[in-house]
């Protein structure tokens, strides 16, 4: 390769990033590598215009796109560009793409903030298709039987890790999915304020979904004498919104760091456990 | 917020439902009854949302502790459990979309099965200020209504107000059959008043057959 001087072969000498290659640069490897992933690119963006083309029945169900953040600047009809086309597009192609999940409400609100980082359709697609066709359990399905198992997994982790509180909540009968079914579903958007959402993202995509019981865990506990005050049902109900408020969850760092260790350790073979048993408490519930 | 909480008193805690499909404006009629104003466009309810009101019935302080619930089809069997001892539940449909009035029956027999037979429905045929996009004729739903046992309510856009009006006859209604059998009533001790009350200003209409 050396010692060619026309202008095409500079190009190759310069990165894309704009950095020189060293003299000794693999090009042969290099070229091996990244033909082989052009393939998975193209296939990407042939996917993502064939998902694009083709509507269907998931278009019914998402005829009230003005209900995504309608305080959002950049989702409101007026906005140039309109975010509501970009979200329409989006969940049109996943309905499309995973046809056993097709259109749940949360979904939106979840490809909603995608968007508004990535700025961009196709990118949004990829990274929804990683949340909830690889990191989270089947929240989103019809039967929603990770949601209901995982609620109830967080149920049992309270009762290790916080007993005064599942304690009160057996007591006022107050069903752990009335307080957090929105923060599994929605993965904390509009519950915590959305640089601390974000931070939590981060670690969802990194260590998968484990990190919304360490966050959930981490608010509970903190907040534990301020819950156990509740003295009814409503009262308790009041105190899970109350604690996803003000400074501890505004500070994201801290409350990042907050979440690896106030709830403690913390395994994946204790969740698959617990996961494994709920479910099939679920399953024996009908 | 507890201690607000601590100074309400009421007579009577009333549990109620906002159901119906999806879009059909349960959430805008919670809003207009805690908020008494209008909200355009609200994030889709995700699970349950909760808010009460003390109200004055015949005297009594009530309490309605609402539960607006999800309307997607797939979240029923997450808010299935939600009904249990609930006193009573409006009903939502749209007046310009026939499939959230032919959903109806399905709420109605979650309502019966999981919060009680006995449970006060209000069926209500929301977004009248769309009239011209109407697909539901009064009729109907009022004929719909009279199968079922019910009165029937429809909403003019400047006057949500009456809708929760029925939930005050309602309440009424639960009062007055207090002692006997409503599962979810609780009778507390009134201690004093506070000042979230208002009054219902016009005579109360029972509701027949319910």
């Amino acid at each position: 390769m050396a010692g060619l001087e026309d202008g095409r072969e500079w190009a190759y000498r310069v990165d894309p990033y704009g950095f020189e290659r060293p003299d000794d640069f693999d090009y042969a490897s290099y070229e091996a590598f990244f033909s082989r992933y052009l393939v998975v690119l193209t296939r990407r963006a042939i996917k993502w215009s064939k998902l694009l083309k083709g509507k269907n029945s998931i278009q019914k169900s998402l005829k009230d796109m003005n209900r995504t953040f309608p305080d959002n600047v950049k989702f409101r009809k007026t906005a140039d560009p309109c975010l509501q086309h970009t979200l329409y597009n989006v969940l049109v192609a996943y309905g499309h793409h995973n046809k056993a999940v097709g259109y749940c409400q949360g979904m939106n609100f979840i490809a909603g903030y995608l968007i508004l980082i990535t700025k961009n359709e196709e990118e949004s697609f990829w990274l929804l298709d990683a949340l909830i066709g690889r990191i989270l359990p089947d929240y989103y399905s019809p039967a929603m039987l990770g949601l209901k198992t995982d609620q109830e997994v967080l149920g049992e982790l309270v009762k290790m890790k916080v007993p005064a509180v599942a304690e009160l909540m057996e007591r006022h009968g107050v069903m752990w999915t009335l307080v957090v079914s929105r923060w599994f579903i929605c993965l904390f958007i509009d519950i915590l304020p959305v640089e601390t959402v974000l931070r939590i993202w981060d670690c969802l995509f990194y260590e998968g979904s484990k990190i919304i019981f360490r966050v959930a865990l981490t608010l509970i506990k903190q907040h534990q004498a301020f819950i156990l005050e509740a003295t009814n049902f409503p009262d308790i109900c009041d105190k899970f919104k109350q604690i996803t408020k003000g400074t501890f969850v505004t500070e994201c760092h801290t409350f990042m760091q907050k979440i690896f260790t106030e709830p403690g350790s913390l395994s994946m073979a204790t969740i698959d456990k617990l996961r494994e048993t709920c479910r099939e408490k679920v399953l024996s519930q009908g | 917020m507890s201690q607000a909480a601590m100074s309400e008193t009421y007579d009577f805690l009333f549990k109620f439902l906002v159901i119906g499909n999806a879009g059909t404006g349960k959430s805008c009629l919670l809003h207009q009854f805690i908020e008494k104003k209008f909200k355009d466009d609200s994030n889709h309810t995700i699970g349950v949302e909760f808010g009460s009101k003390i109200i004055n019935v015949g005297g009594k302080y009530v309490k309605l502790q609402i539960w607006d619930t999800a309307g997607q089809e797939r979240f029923r069997s997450v808010t299935r459990s939600y009904y249990r001892g609930a006193a009573g539940a409006l009903l939502v449909y749209d007046i310009t979309s026939r499939e959230t009035y032919n959903a109806l029956t399905n709420w109605l027999t979650d309502a019966r099965m999981l919060a009680s037979q006995n449970i006060v429905i209000i069926l209500c045929g929301n977004k009248k200020d769309l009239d011209a996009d109407r697909e539901v004729t009064f009729l109907e739903a009022s004929r719909f209504a009279q199968e079922n046992g019910k009165r029937i309510r429809s909403r003019k856009n400047g006057l949500r107000y009456s809708v929760w009006r029925c939930c005050l006859e309602t309440a009424e209604i639960t009062t007055k059959s207090t002692s006997t059998k409503c599962s979810g009533m609780w009778v507390l001790k009134k201690q004093n008043t506070t000042s979230n009350i208002f009054t219902l200003d016009t005579e109360a209409v029972r509701a027949n057959g319910v």
